[in-house]
């Protein structure tokens, strides 16, 4: 193939009412040299006759591996997998999501799959906000909190219905939340259009071909739970689910203690890389072996523990144990056992107003081997929580400076102009959920040389 | 494969060329293999004489903004297609005449399959699926799936094999019942069913395959693709699956209790990913074409291996094979708009 540009991706998140389709129709008419196509997933007023105008119902798709951050858009790969077949026929690709939308699902999209990563690429997030009506919404809604949160450019649209001092304010919550994101003020959604198109925030090429696993998810279990058991006979009893099979993996000698789980868990995500043993109601569970419980009868279903000798056994489930209502009964007492210790791995989606960002500002420079290792394992942990991450970085044994940015669990760090005798300094903004600033700053700060 | 730059190796002998205006997005055999009829992203219909290439009709932008699925009727007569204005065209594939129209509605008709005896025709569009059986009977629909509906297959003379985000169903066409769903928690993005329709196949958009017995009601999964296993192909005797989401074609073999716990056939010439993989009807061969527009042909052992036996080169990343009911042509389309066949030697 011809090697060619990538058409540019943005995509225009806010709530009902926001003014998202005025903003629209000003950028389609502006750029009226170009072919733009515009998914919408409500409909909209859209006027102008040269856009290719499609509506595609949101479909969001969770990886089978569960991994809350590998959420894609089935209907955006759909609809531009087609799309990329007449390439020359549009410039630009405008995503236009409903108020509703989680922007998180959308981004992922773009790095996710390989064949739109190759044809396109995502060029930044633009939020329009209401500003008469988002204090109401932020108190009551998360998704138009992540809006704000994962946005490259806030429009701050109907200013001319808030007093002066309350837009301040209102800029300043946001500023809070989003430290690395630009806040323009309009009236009418009359923003200057190259302020939200051709940003070219996201270019994440080279990171994923050199690191692929970064893509994978640290842990394929959701929970574990930790049981002492006596020897003999034991029913591992579980409900009806949300899927009619869950991986397990049950280890023997299991430690009850912070490092004993740690452990346990590094072991059984190599055992969750072999193939899952397919098991049965009324037959007895393999220990130290991945299987695949079969769960497609509807009500309890019993599998059968057998233990020679004493031992604490974890149970490294893809459920948690609620999901299933997951029991460990002892047969011979018939009574339930209760677990000693439990643990989430994966922590849950959940949603509270804890979004917030803040700033490391550092001079000198980093040991990249370092850098990537605390990174890939911040990721790991925290990737759920961390909505963006954007900056600059000054890496030892680089002449040039580098950019970096991130969304959740995907970073990119790219080579940008030389440093030449400006003064080596490193600034990176995070933008998350409960993000612990202390332990991240002193993680990153342990990095520098 | 600079090998390959000086015409077709192997069993592929050069045959007639034709170009159509854009991207082709689907093409096949009709009319006894008198004609082949080929759908380009514009949506305009292309009818080539199948022995000279030679241009019979062309009937332009038929699918408002583009066409998205072609099928021939099994006695080869008519094709119908389907596009992004929501239409199915029913044509002579001889003429080009156009017989009839079923308008579905908003949604896009992006996958389109004669039932065996060709008296009944599913599409789907958006999130349901139609069967229409001639303008005297009613049209029938299913309920929404959960998602988009990715793949329709025909599994009996009435049953009906959809696929969607976490499901494949399948439906009693006359009664119009659900009968089983087969679940798996991800995106399907391909689906085959071995000729015996016993076997279900689908690729995933986690980079798997997932397959399921519906006589034994089980299943397994294949993973380490390294990327979407979006073209799968079953050899006529249902005994190898080929699958594409590598620059090496797999092919698992469902001899004895395989194909779980056994080595698949990995077939290594490509060196771009796998676009378009197809079983001839006629012995073990199996064409492959990539994103860089290569074309190999291989000779297929009992054990799943492969060795290459043609290849050329066409321009741009290949959309389509097709095979001629003989086994003797194949022809290749891309996303240049190239039709290149080839006679296949025995």
């Amino acid at each position: 193939m011809t090697d060619h540009k990538k058409v540019p991706v943005t995509i225009l998140t806010g709530f009902l009412g926001s003014g998202k389709t005025t903003l629209l129709n000003r950028i389609l008419s502006e750029e009226h040299g170009k072919r733009i196509a515009v998914i919408e997933n409500e409909y909209g007023e859209v006027g102008i006759d040269q856009a290719l105008v499609i509506n595609a119902d949101e479909e969001i798709f969770e990886m089978s591996n569960g991994c809350i951050c590998c959420t894609v858009r089935g209907d955006l790969i759909r609809v531009l997998g087609n799309l990329m077949k007449r390439r020359d026929k549009f410039d630009y690709v405008l995503v236009e999501t409903t108020g509703l939308a989680d922007p998180g699902p959308v981004a992922q999209t773009f790095f996710m799959d390989d064949e739109l990563r190759e044809e396109f690429e995502l060029d930044g997030i633009v939020t329009l906000v209401d500003a008469a009506h988002i204090e109401q919404q932020l108190g009551r809604s998360d998704e138009s909190t992540e809006q704000i949160a994962f946005a490259d450019v806030i429009v701050l649209n109907k200013t001319d219905l808030v007093e002066a001092d309350k837009l301040d304010a209102l800029e300043a919550r946001i500023r809070e939340m989003n430290r690395m994101t630009k806040v323009i003020r309009s009236e009418r959604a009359n923003v200057p259009i190259e302020t939200v198109l051709h940003l070219s925030a996201f270019d994440l090429d080279q990171v994923l071909e050199r690191r692929p696993t970064f893509l994978e998810p640290e842990y394929p279990f959701e929970w574990t739970g930790v049981y002492s058991l006596e020897a003999g006979r034991y029913e591992l009893s579980l409900d009806d689910g949300p899927d009619p099979t869950m991986s397990l993996v049950v280890l023997p000698k299991q430690g009850g203690d912070d490092s004993g789980l740690r452990d346990g868990a590094e072991l059984c995500v190599r055992r969750y890389a072999d193939p899952a043993e397919p098991v049965g109601p009324g037959a007895v569970l393999p220990l130290d072996t991945h299987v695949s419980l079969q769960l497609q009868e509807s009500g309890r279903k019993s599998f059968v523990l057998e233990l020679e000798t004493a031992t604490t056994i974890g149970l490294y489930a893809q459920h948690t144990a609620e999901e299933f209502d997951m029991k460990v009964i002892n047969t011979s007492l018939a009574s339930e056992v209760e677990f000693a210790v439990d643990r989430t791995w994966v922590a849950q989606h959940e949603h509270d107003d804890e979004v917030g960002s803040f700033a490391i500002e550092r001079d000198g420079t980093l040991d990249p081997e370092k850098f990537n290792m605390w990174l890939g394992r911040l990721l790991g942990e925290k990737g759920i929580d961390i909505f963006r991450m954007k900056g600059f970085l000054s890496l030892a044994g680089e002449s040039k400076r580098y950019v970096f940015q991130g969304v959740h669990m995907l970073f990119d760090a790219q080579p940008e102009r030389p440093w030449g005798d400006a003064p080596r300094r490193n600034q990176v903004v995070f933008i998350g959920r409960n993000l612990d600033e202390r332990e991240i700053t002193d993680g990153f700060v342990a990095c520098l040389n | 494969m600079s090998e390959l730059d000086k015409g077709p190796k192997g069993i592929l002998r050069s045959g007639w060329t034709a170009r159509v205006d854009e991207y082709a997005i689907a093409g096949a055999w009709a009319c006894g293999d008198d004609v082949f009829v080929v759908g380009d992203a514009t949506g305009s219909v292309y009818g080539f004489n199948g022995k000279s290439g030679a241009a019979l009709w062309t009937e332009r932008d038929t699918h408002g903004d583009g066409l998205l699925a072609l099928a021939v009727h099994p006695n080869g007569a008519t094709v119908a297609t389907g596009g992004q204005d929501g239409c199915v065209h029913i044509r002579d594939a001889r003429s080009g005449t156009l017989e009839r129209t079923l308008d579905l509605g908003d949604g896009w008709v992006e996958n389109l399959a004669w039932s065996h005896d060709g008296t009944a025709l599913a599409a789907s569009s958006g999130r349901k699926v139609f069967v229409d059986r001639g303008p005297s009977s009613d049209r029938w629909a299913t309920d929404d799936h959960p998602s988009t509906v990715s793949a329709v297959v025909w599994s009996g003379a009435e049953e009906l094999a959809t696929a969607s985000y976490s499901r494949v169903s399948f439906f009693d066409t006359q009664s119009g019942e659900l009968q089983q769903k087969l679940e798996w928690k991800g995106s399907l993005v391909s689906m085959v069913l071995s000729p015996d329709g016993d076997i279900v196949a689908c690729g995933s958009q986690d980079n798997s395959v997932h397959f399921w017995r519906r006589s034994t009601g089980k299943d397994s999964m294949m993973s380490g693709y390294p990327l979407k296993p979006a073209t799968l192909s079953f050899d006529g005797t249902g005994t190898f699956l080929a699958t594409g989401g590598s620059q090496s074609p797999v092919i698992w073999s469902f001899k004895g209790d395989g194909p779980e716990g056994t080595e698949p056939g990995v077939l290594e010439l490509h060196a771009a990913p796998i676009t378009e993989l197809s079983f001839s009807r006629r012995g073990l061969r199996l064409a492959s074409g990539d994103r860089d527009g290569a074309v190999v042909v291989w000779g297929v052992r009992d054990d799943g291996s492969g060795s290459p036996i043609g290849a050329a080169l066409v321009y741009n990343l290949v959309e389509s094979l097709s095979w001629r009911s003989d086994g003797r042509g194949l022809v290749a389309l891309d996303a240049g708009g190239n039709v290149t066949s080839w006679r296949v030697k025995d």
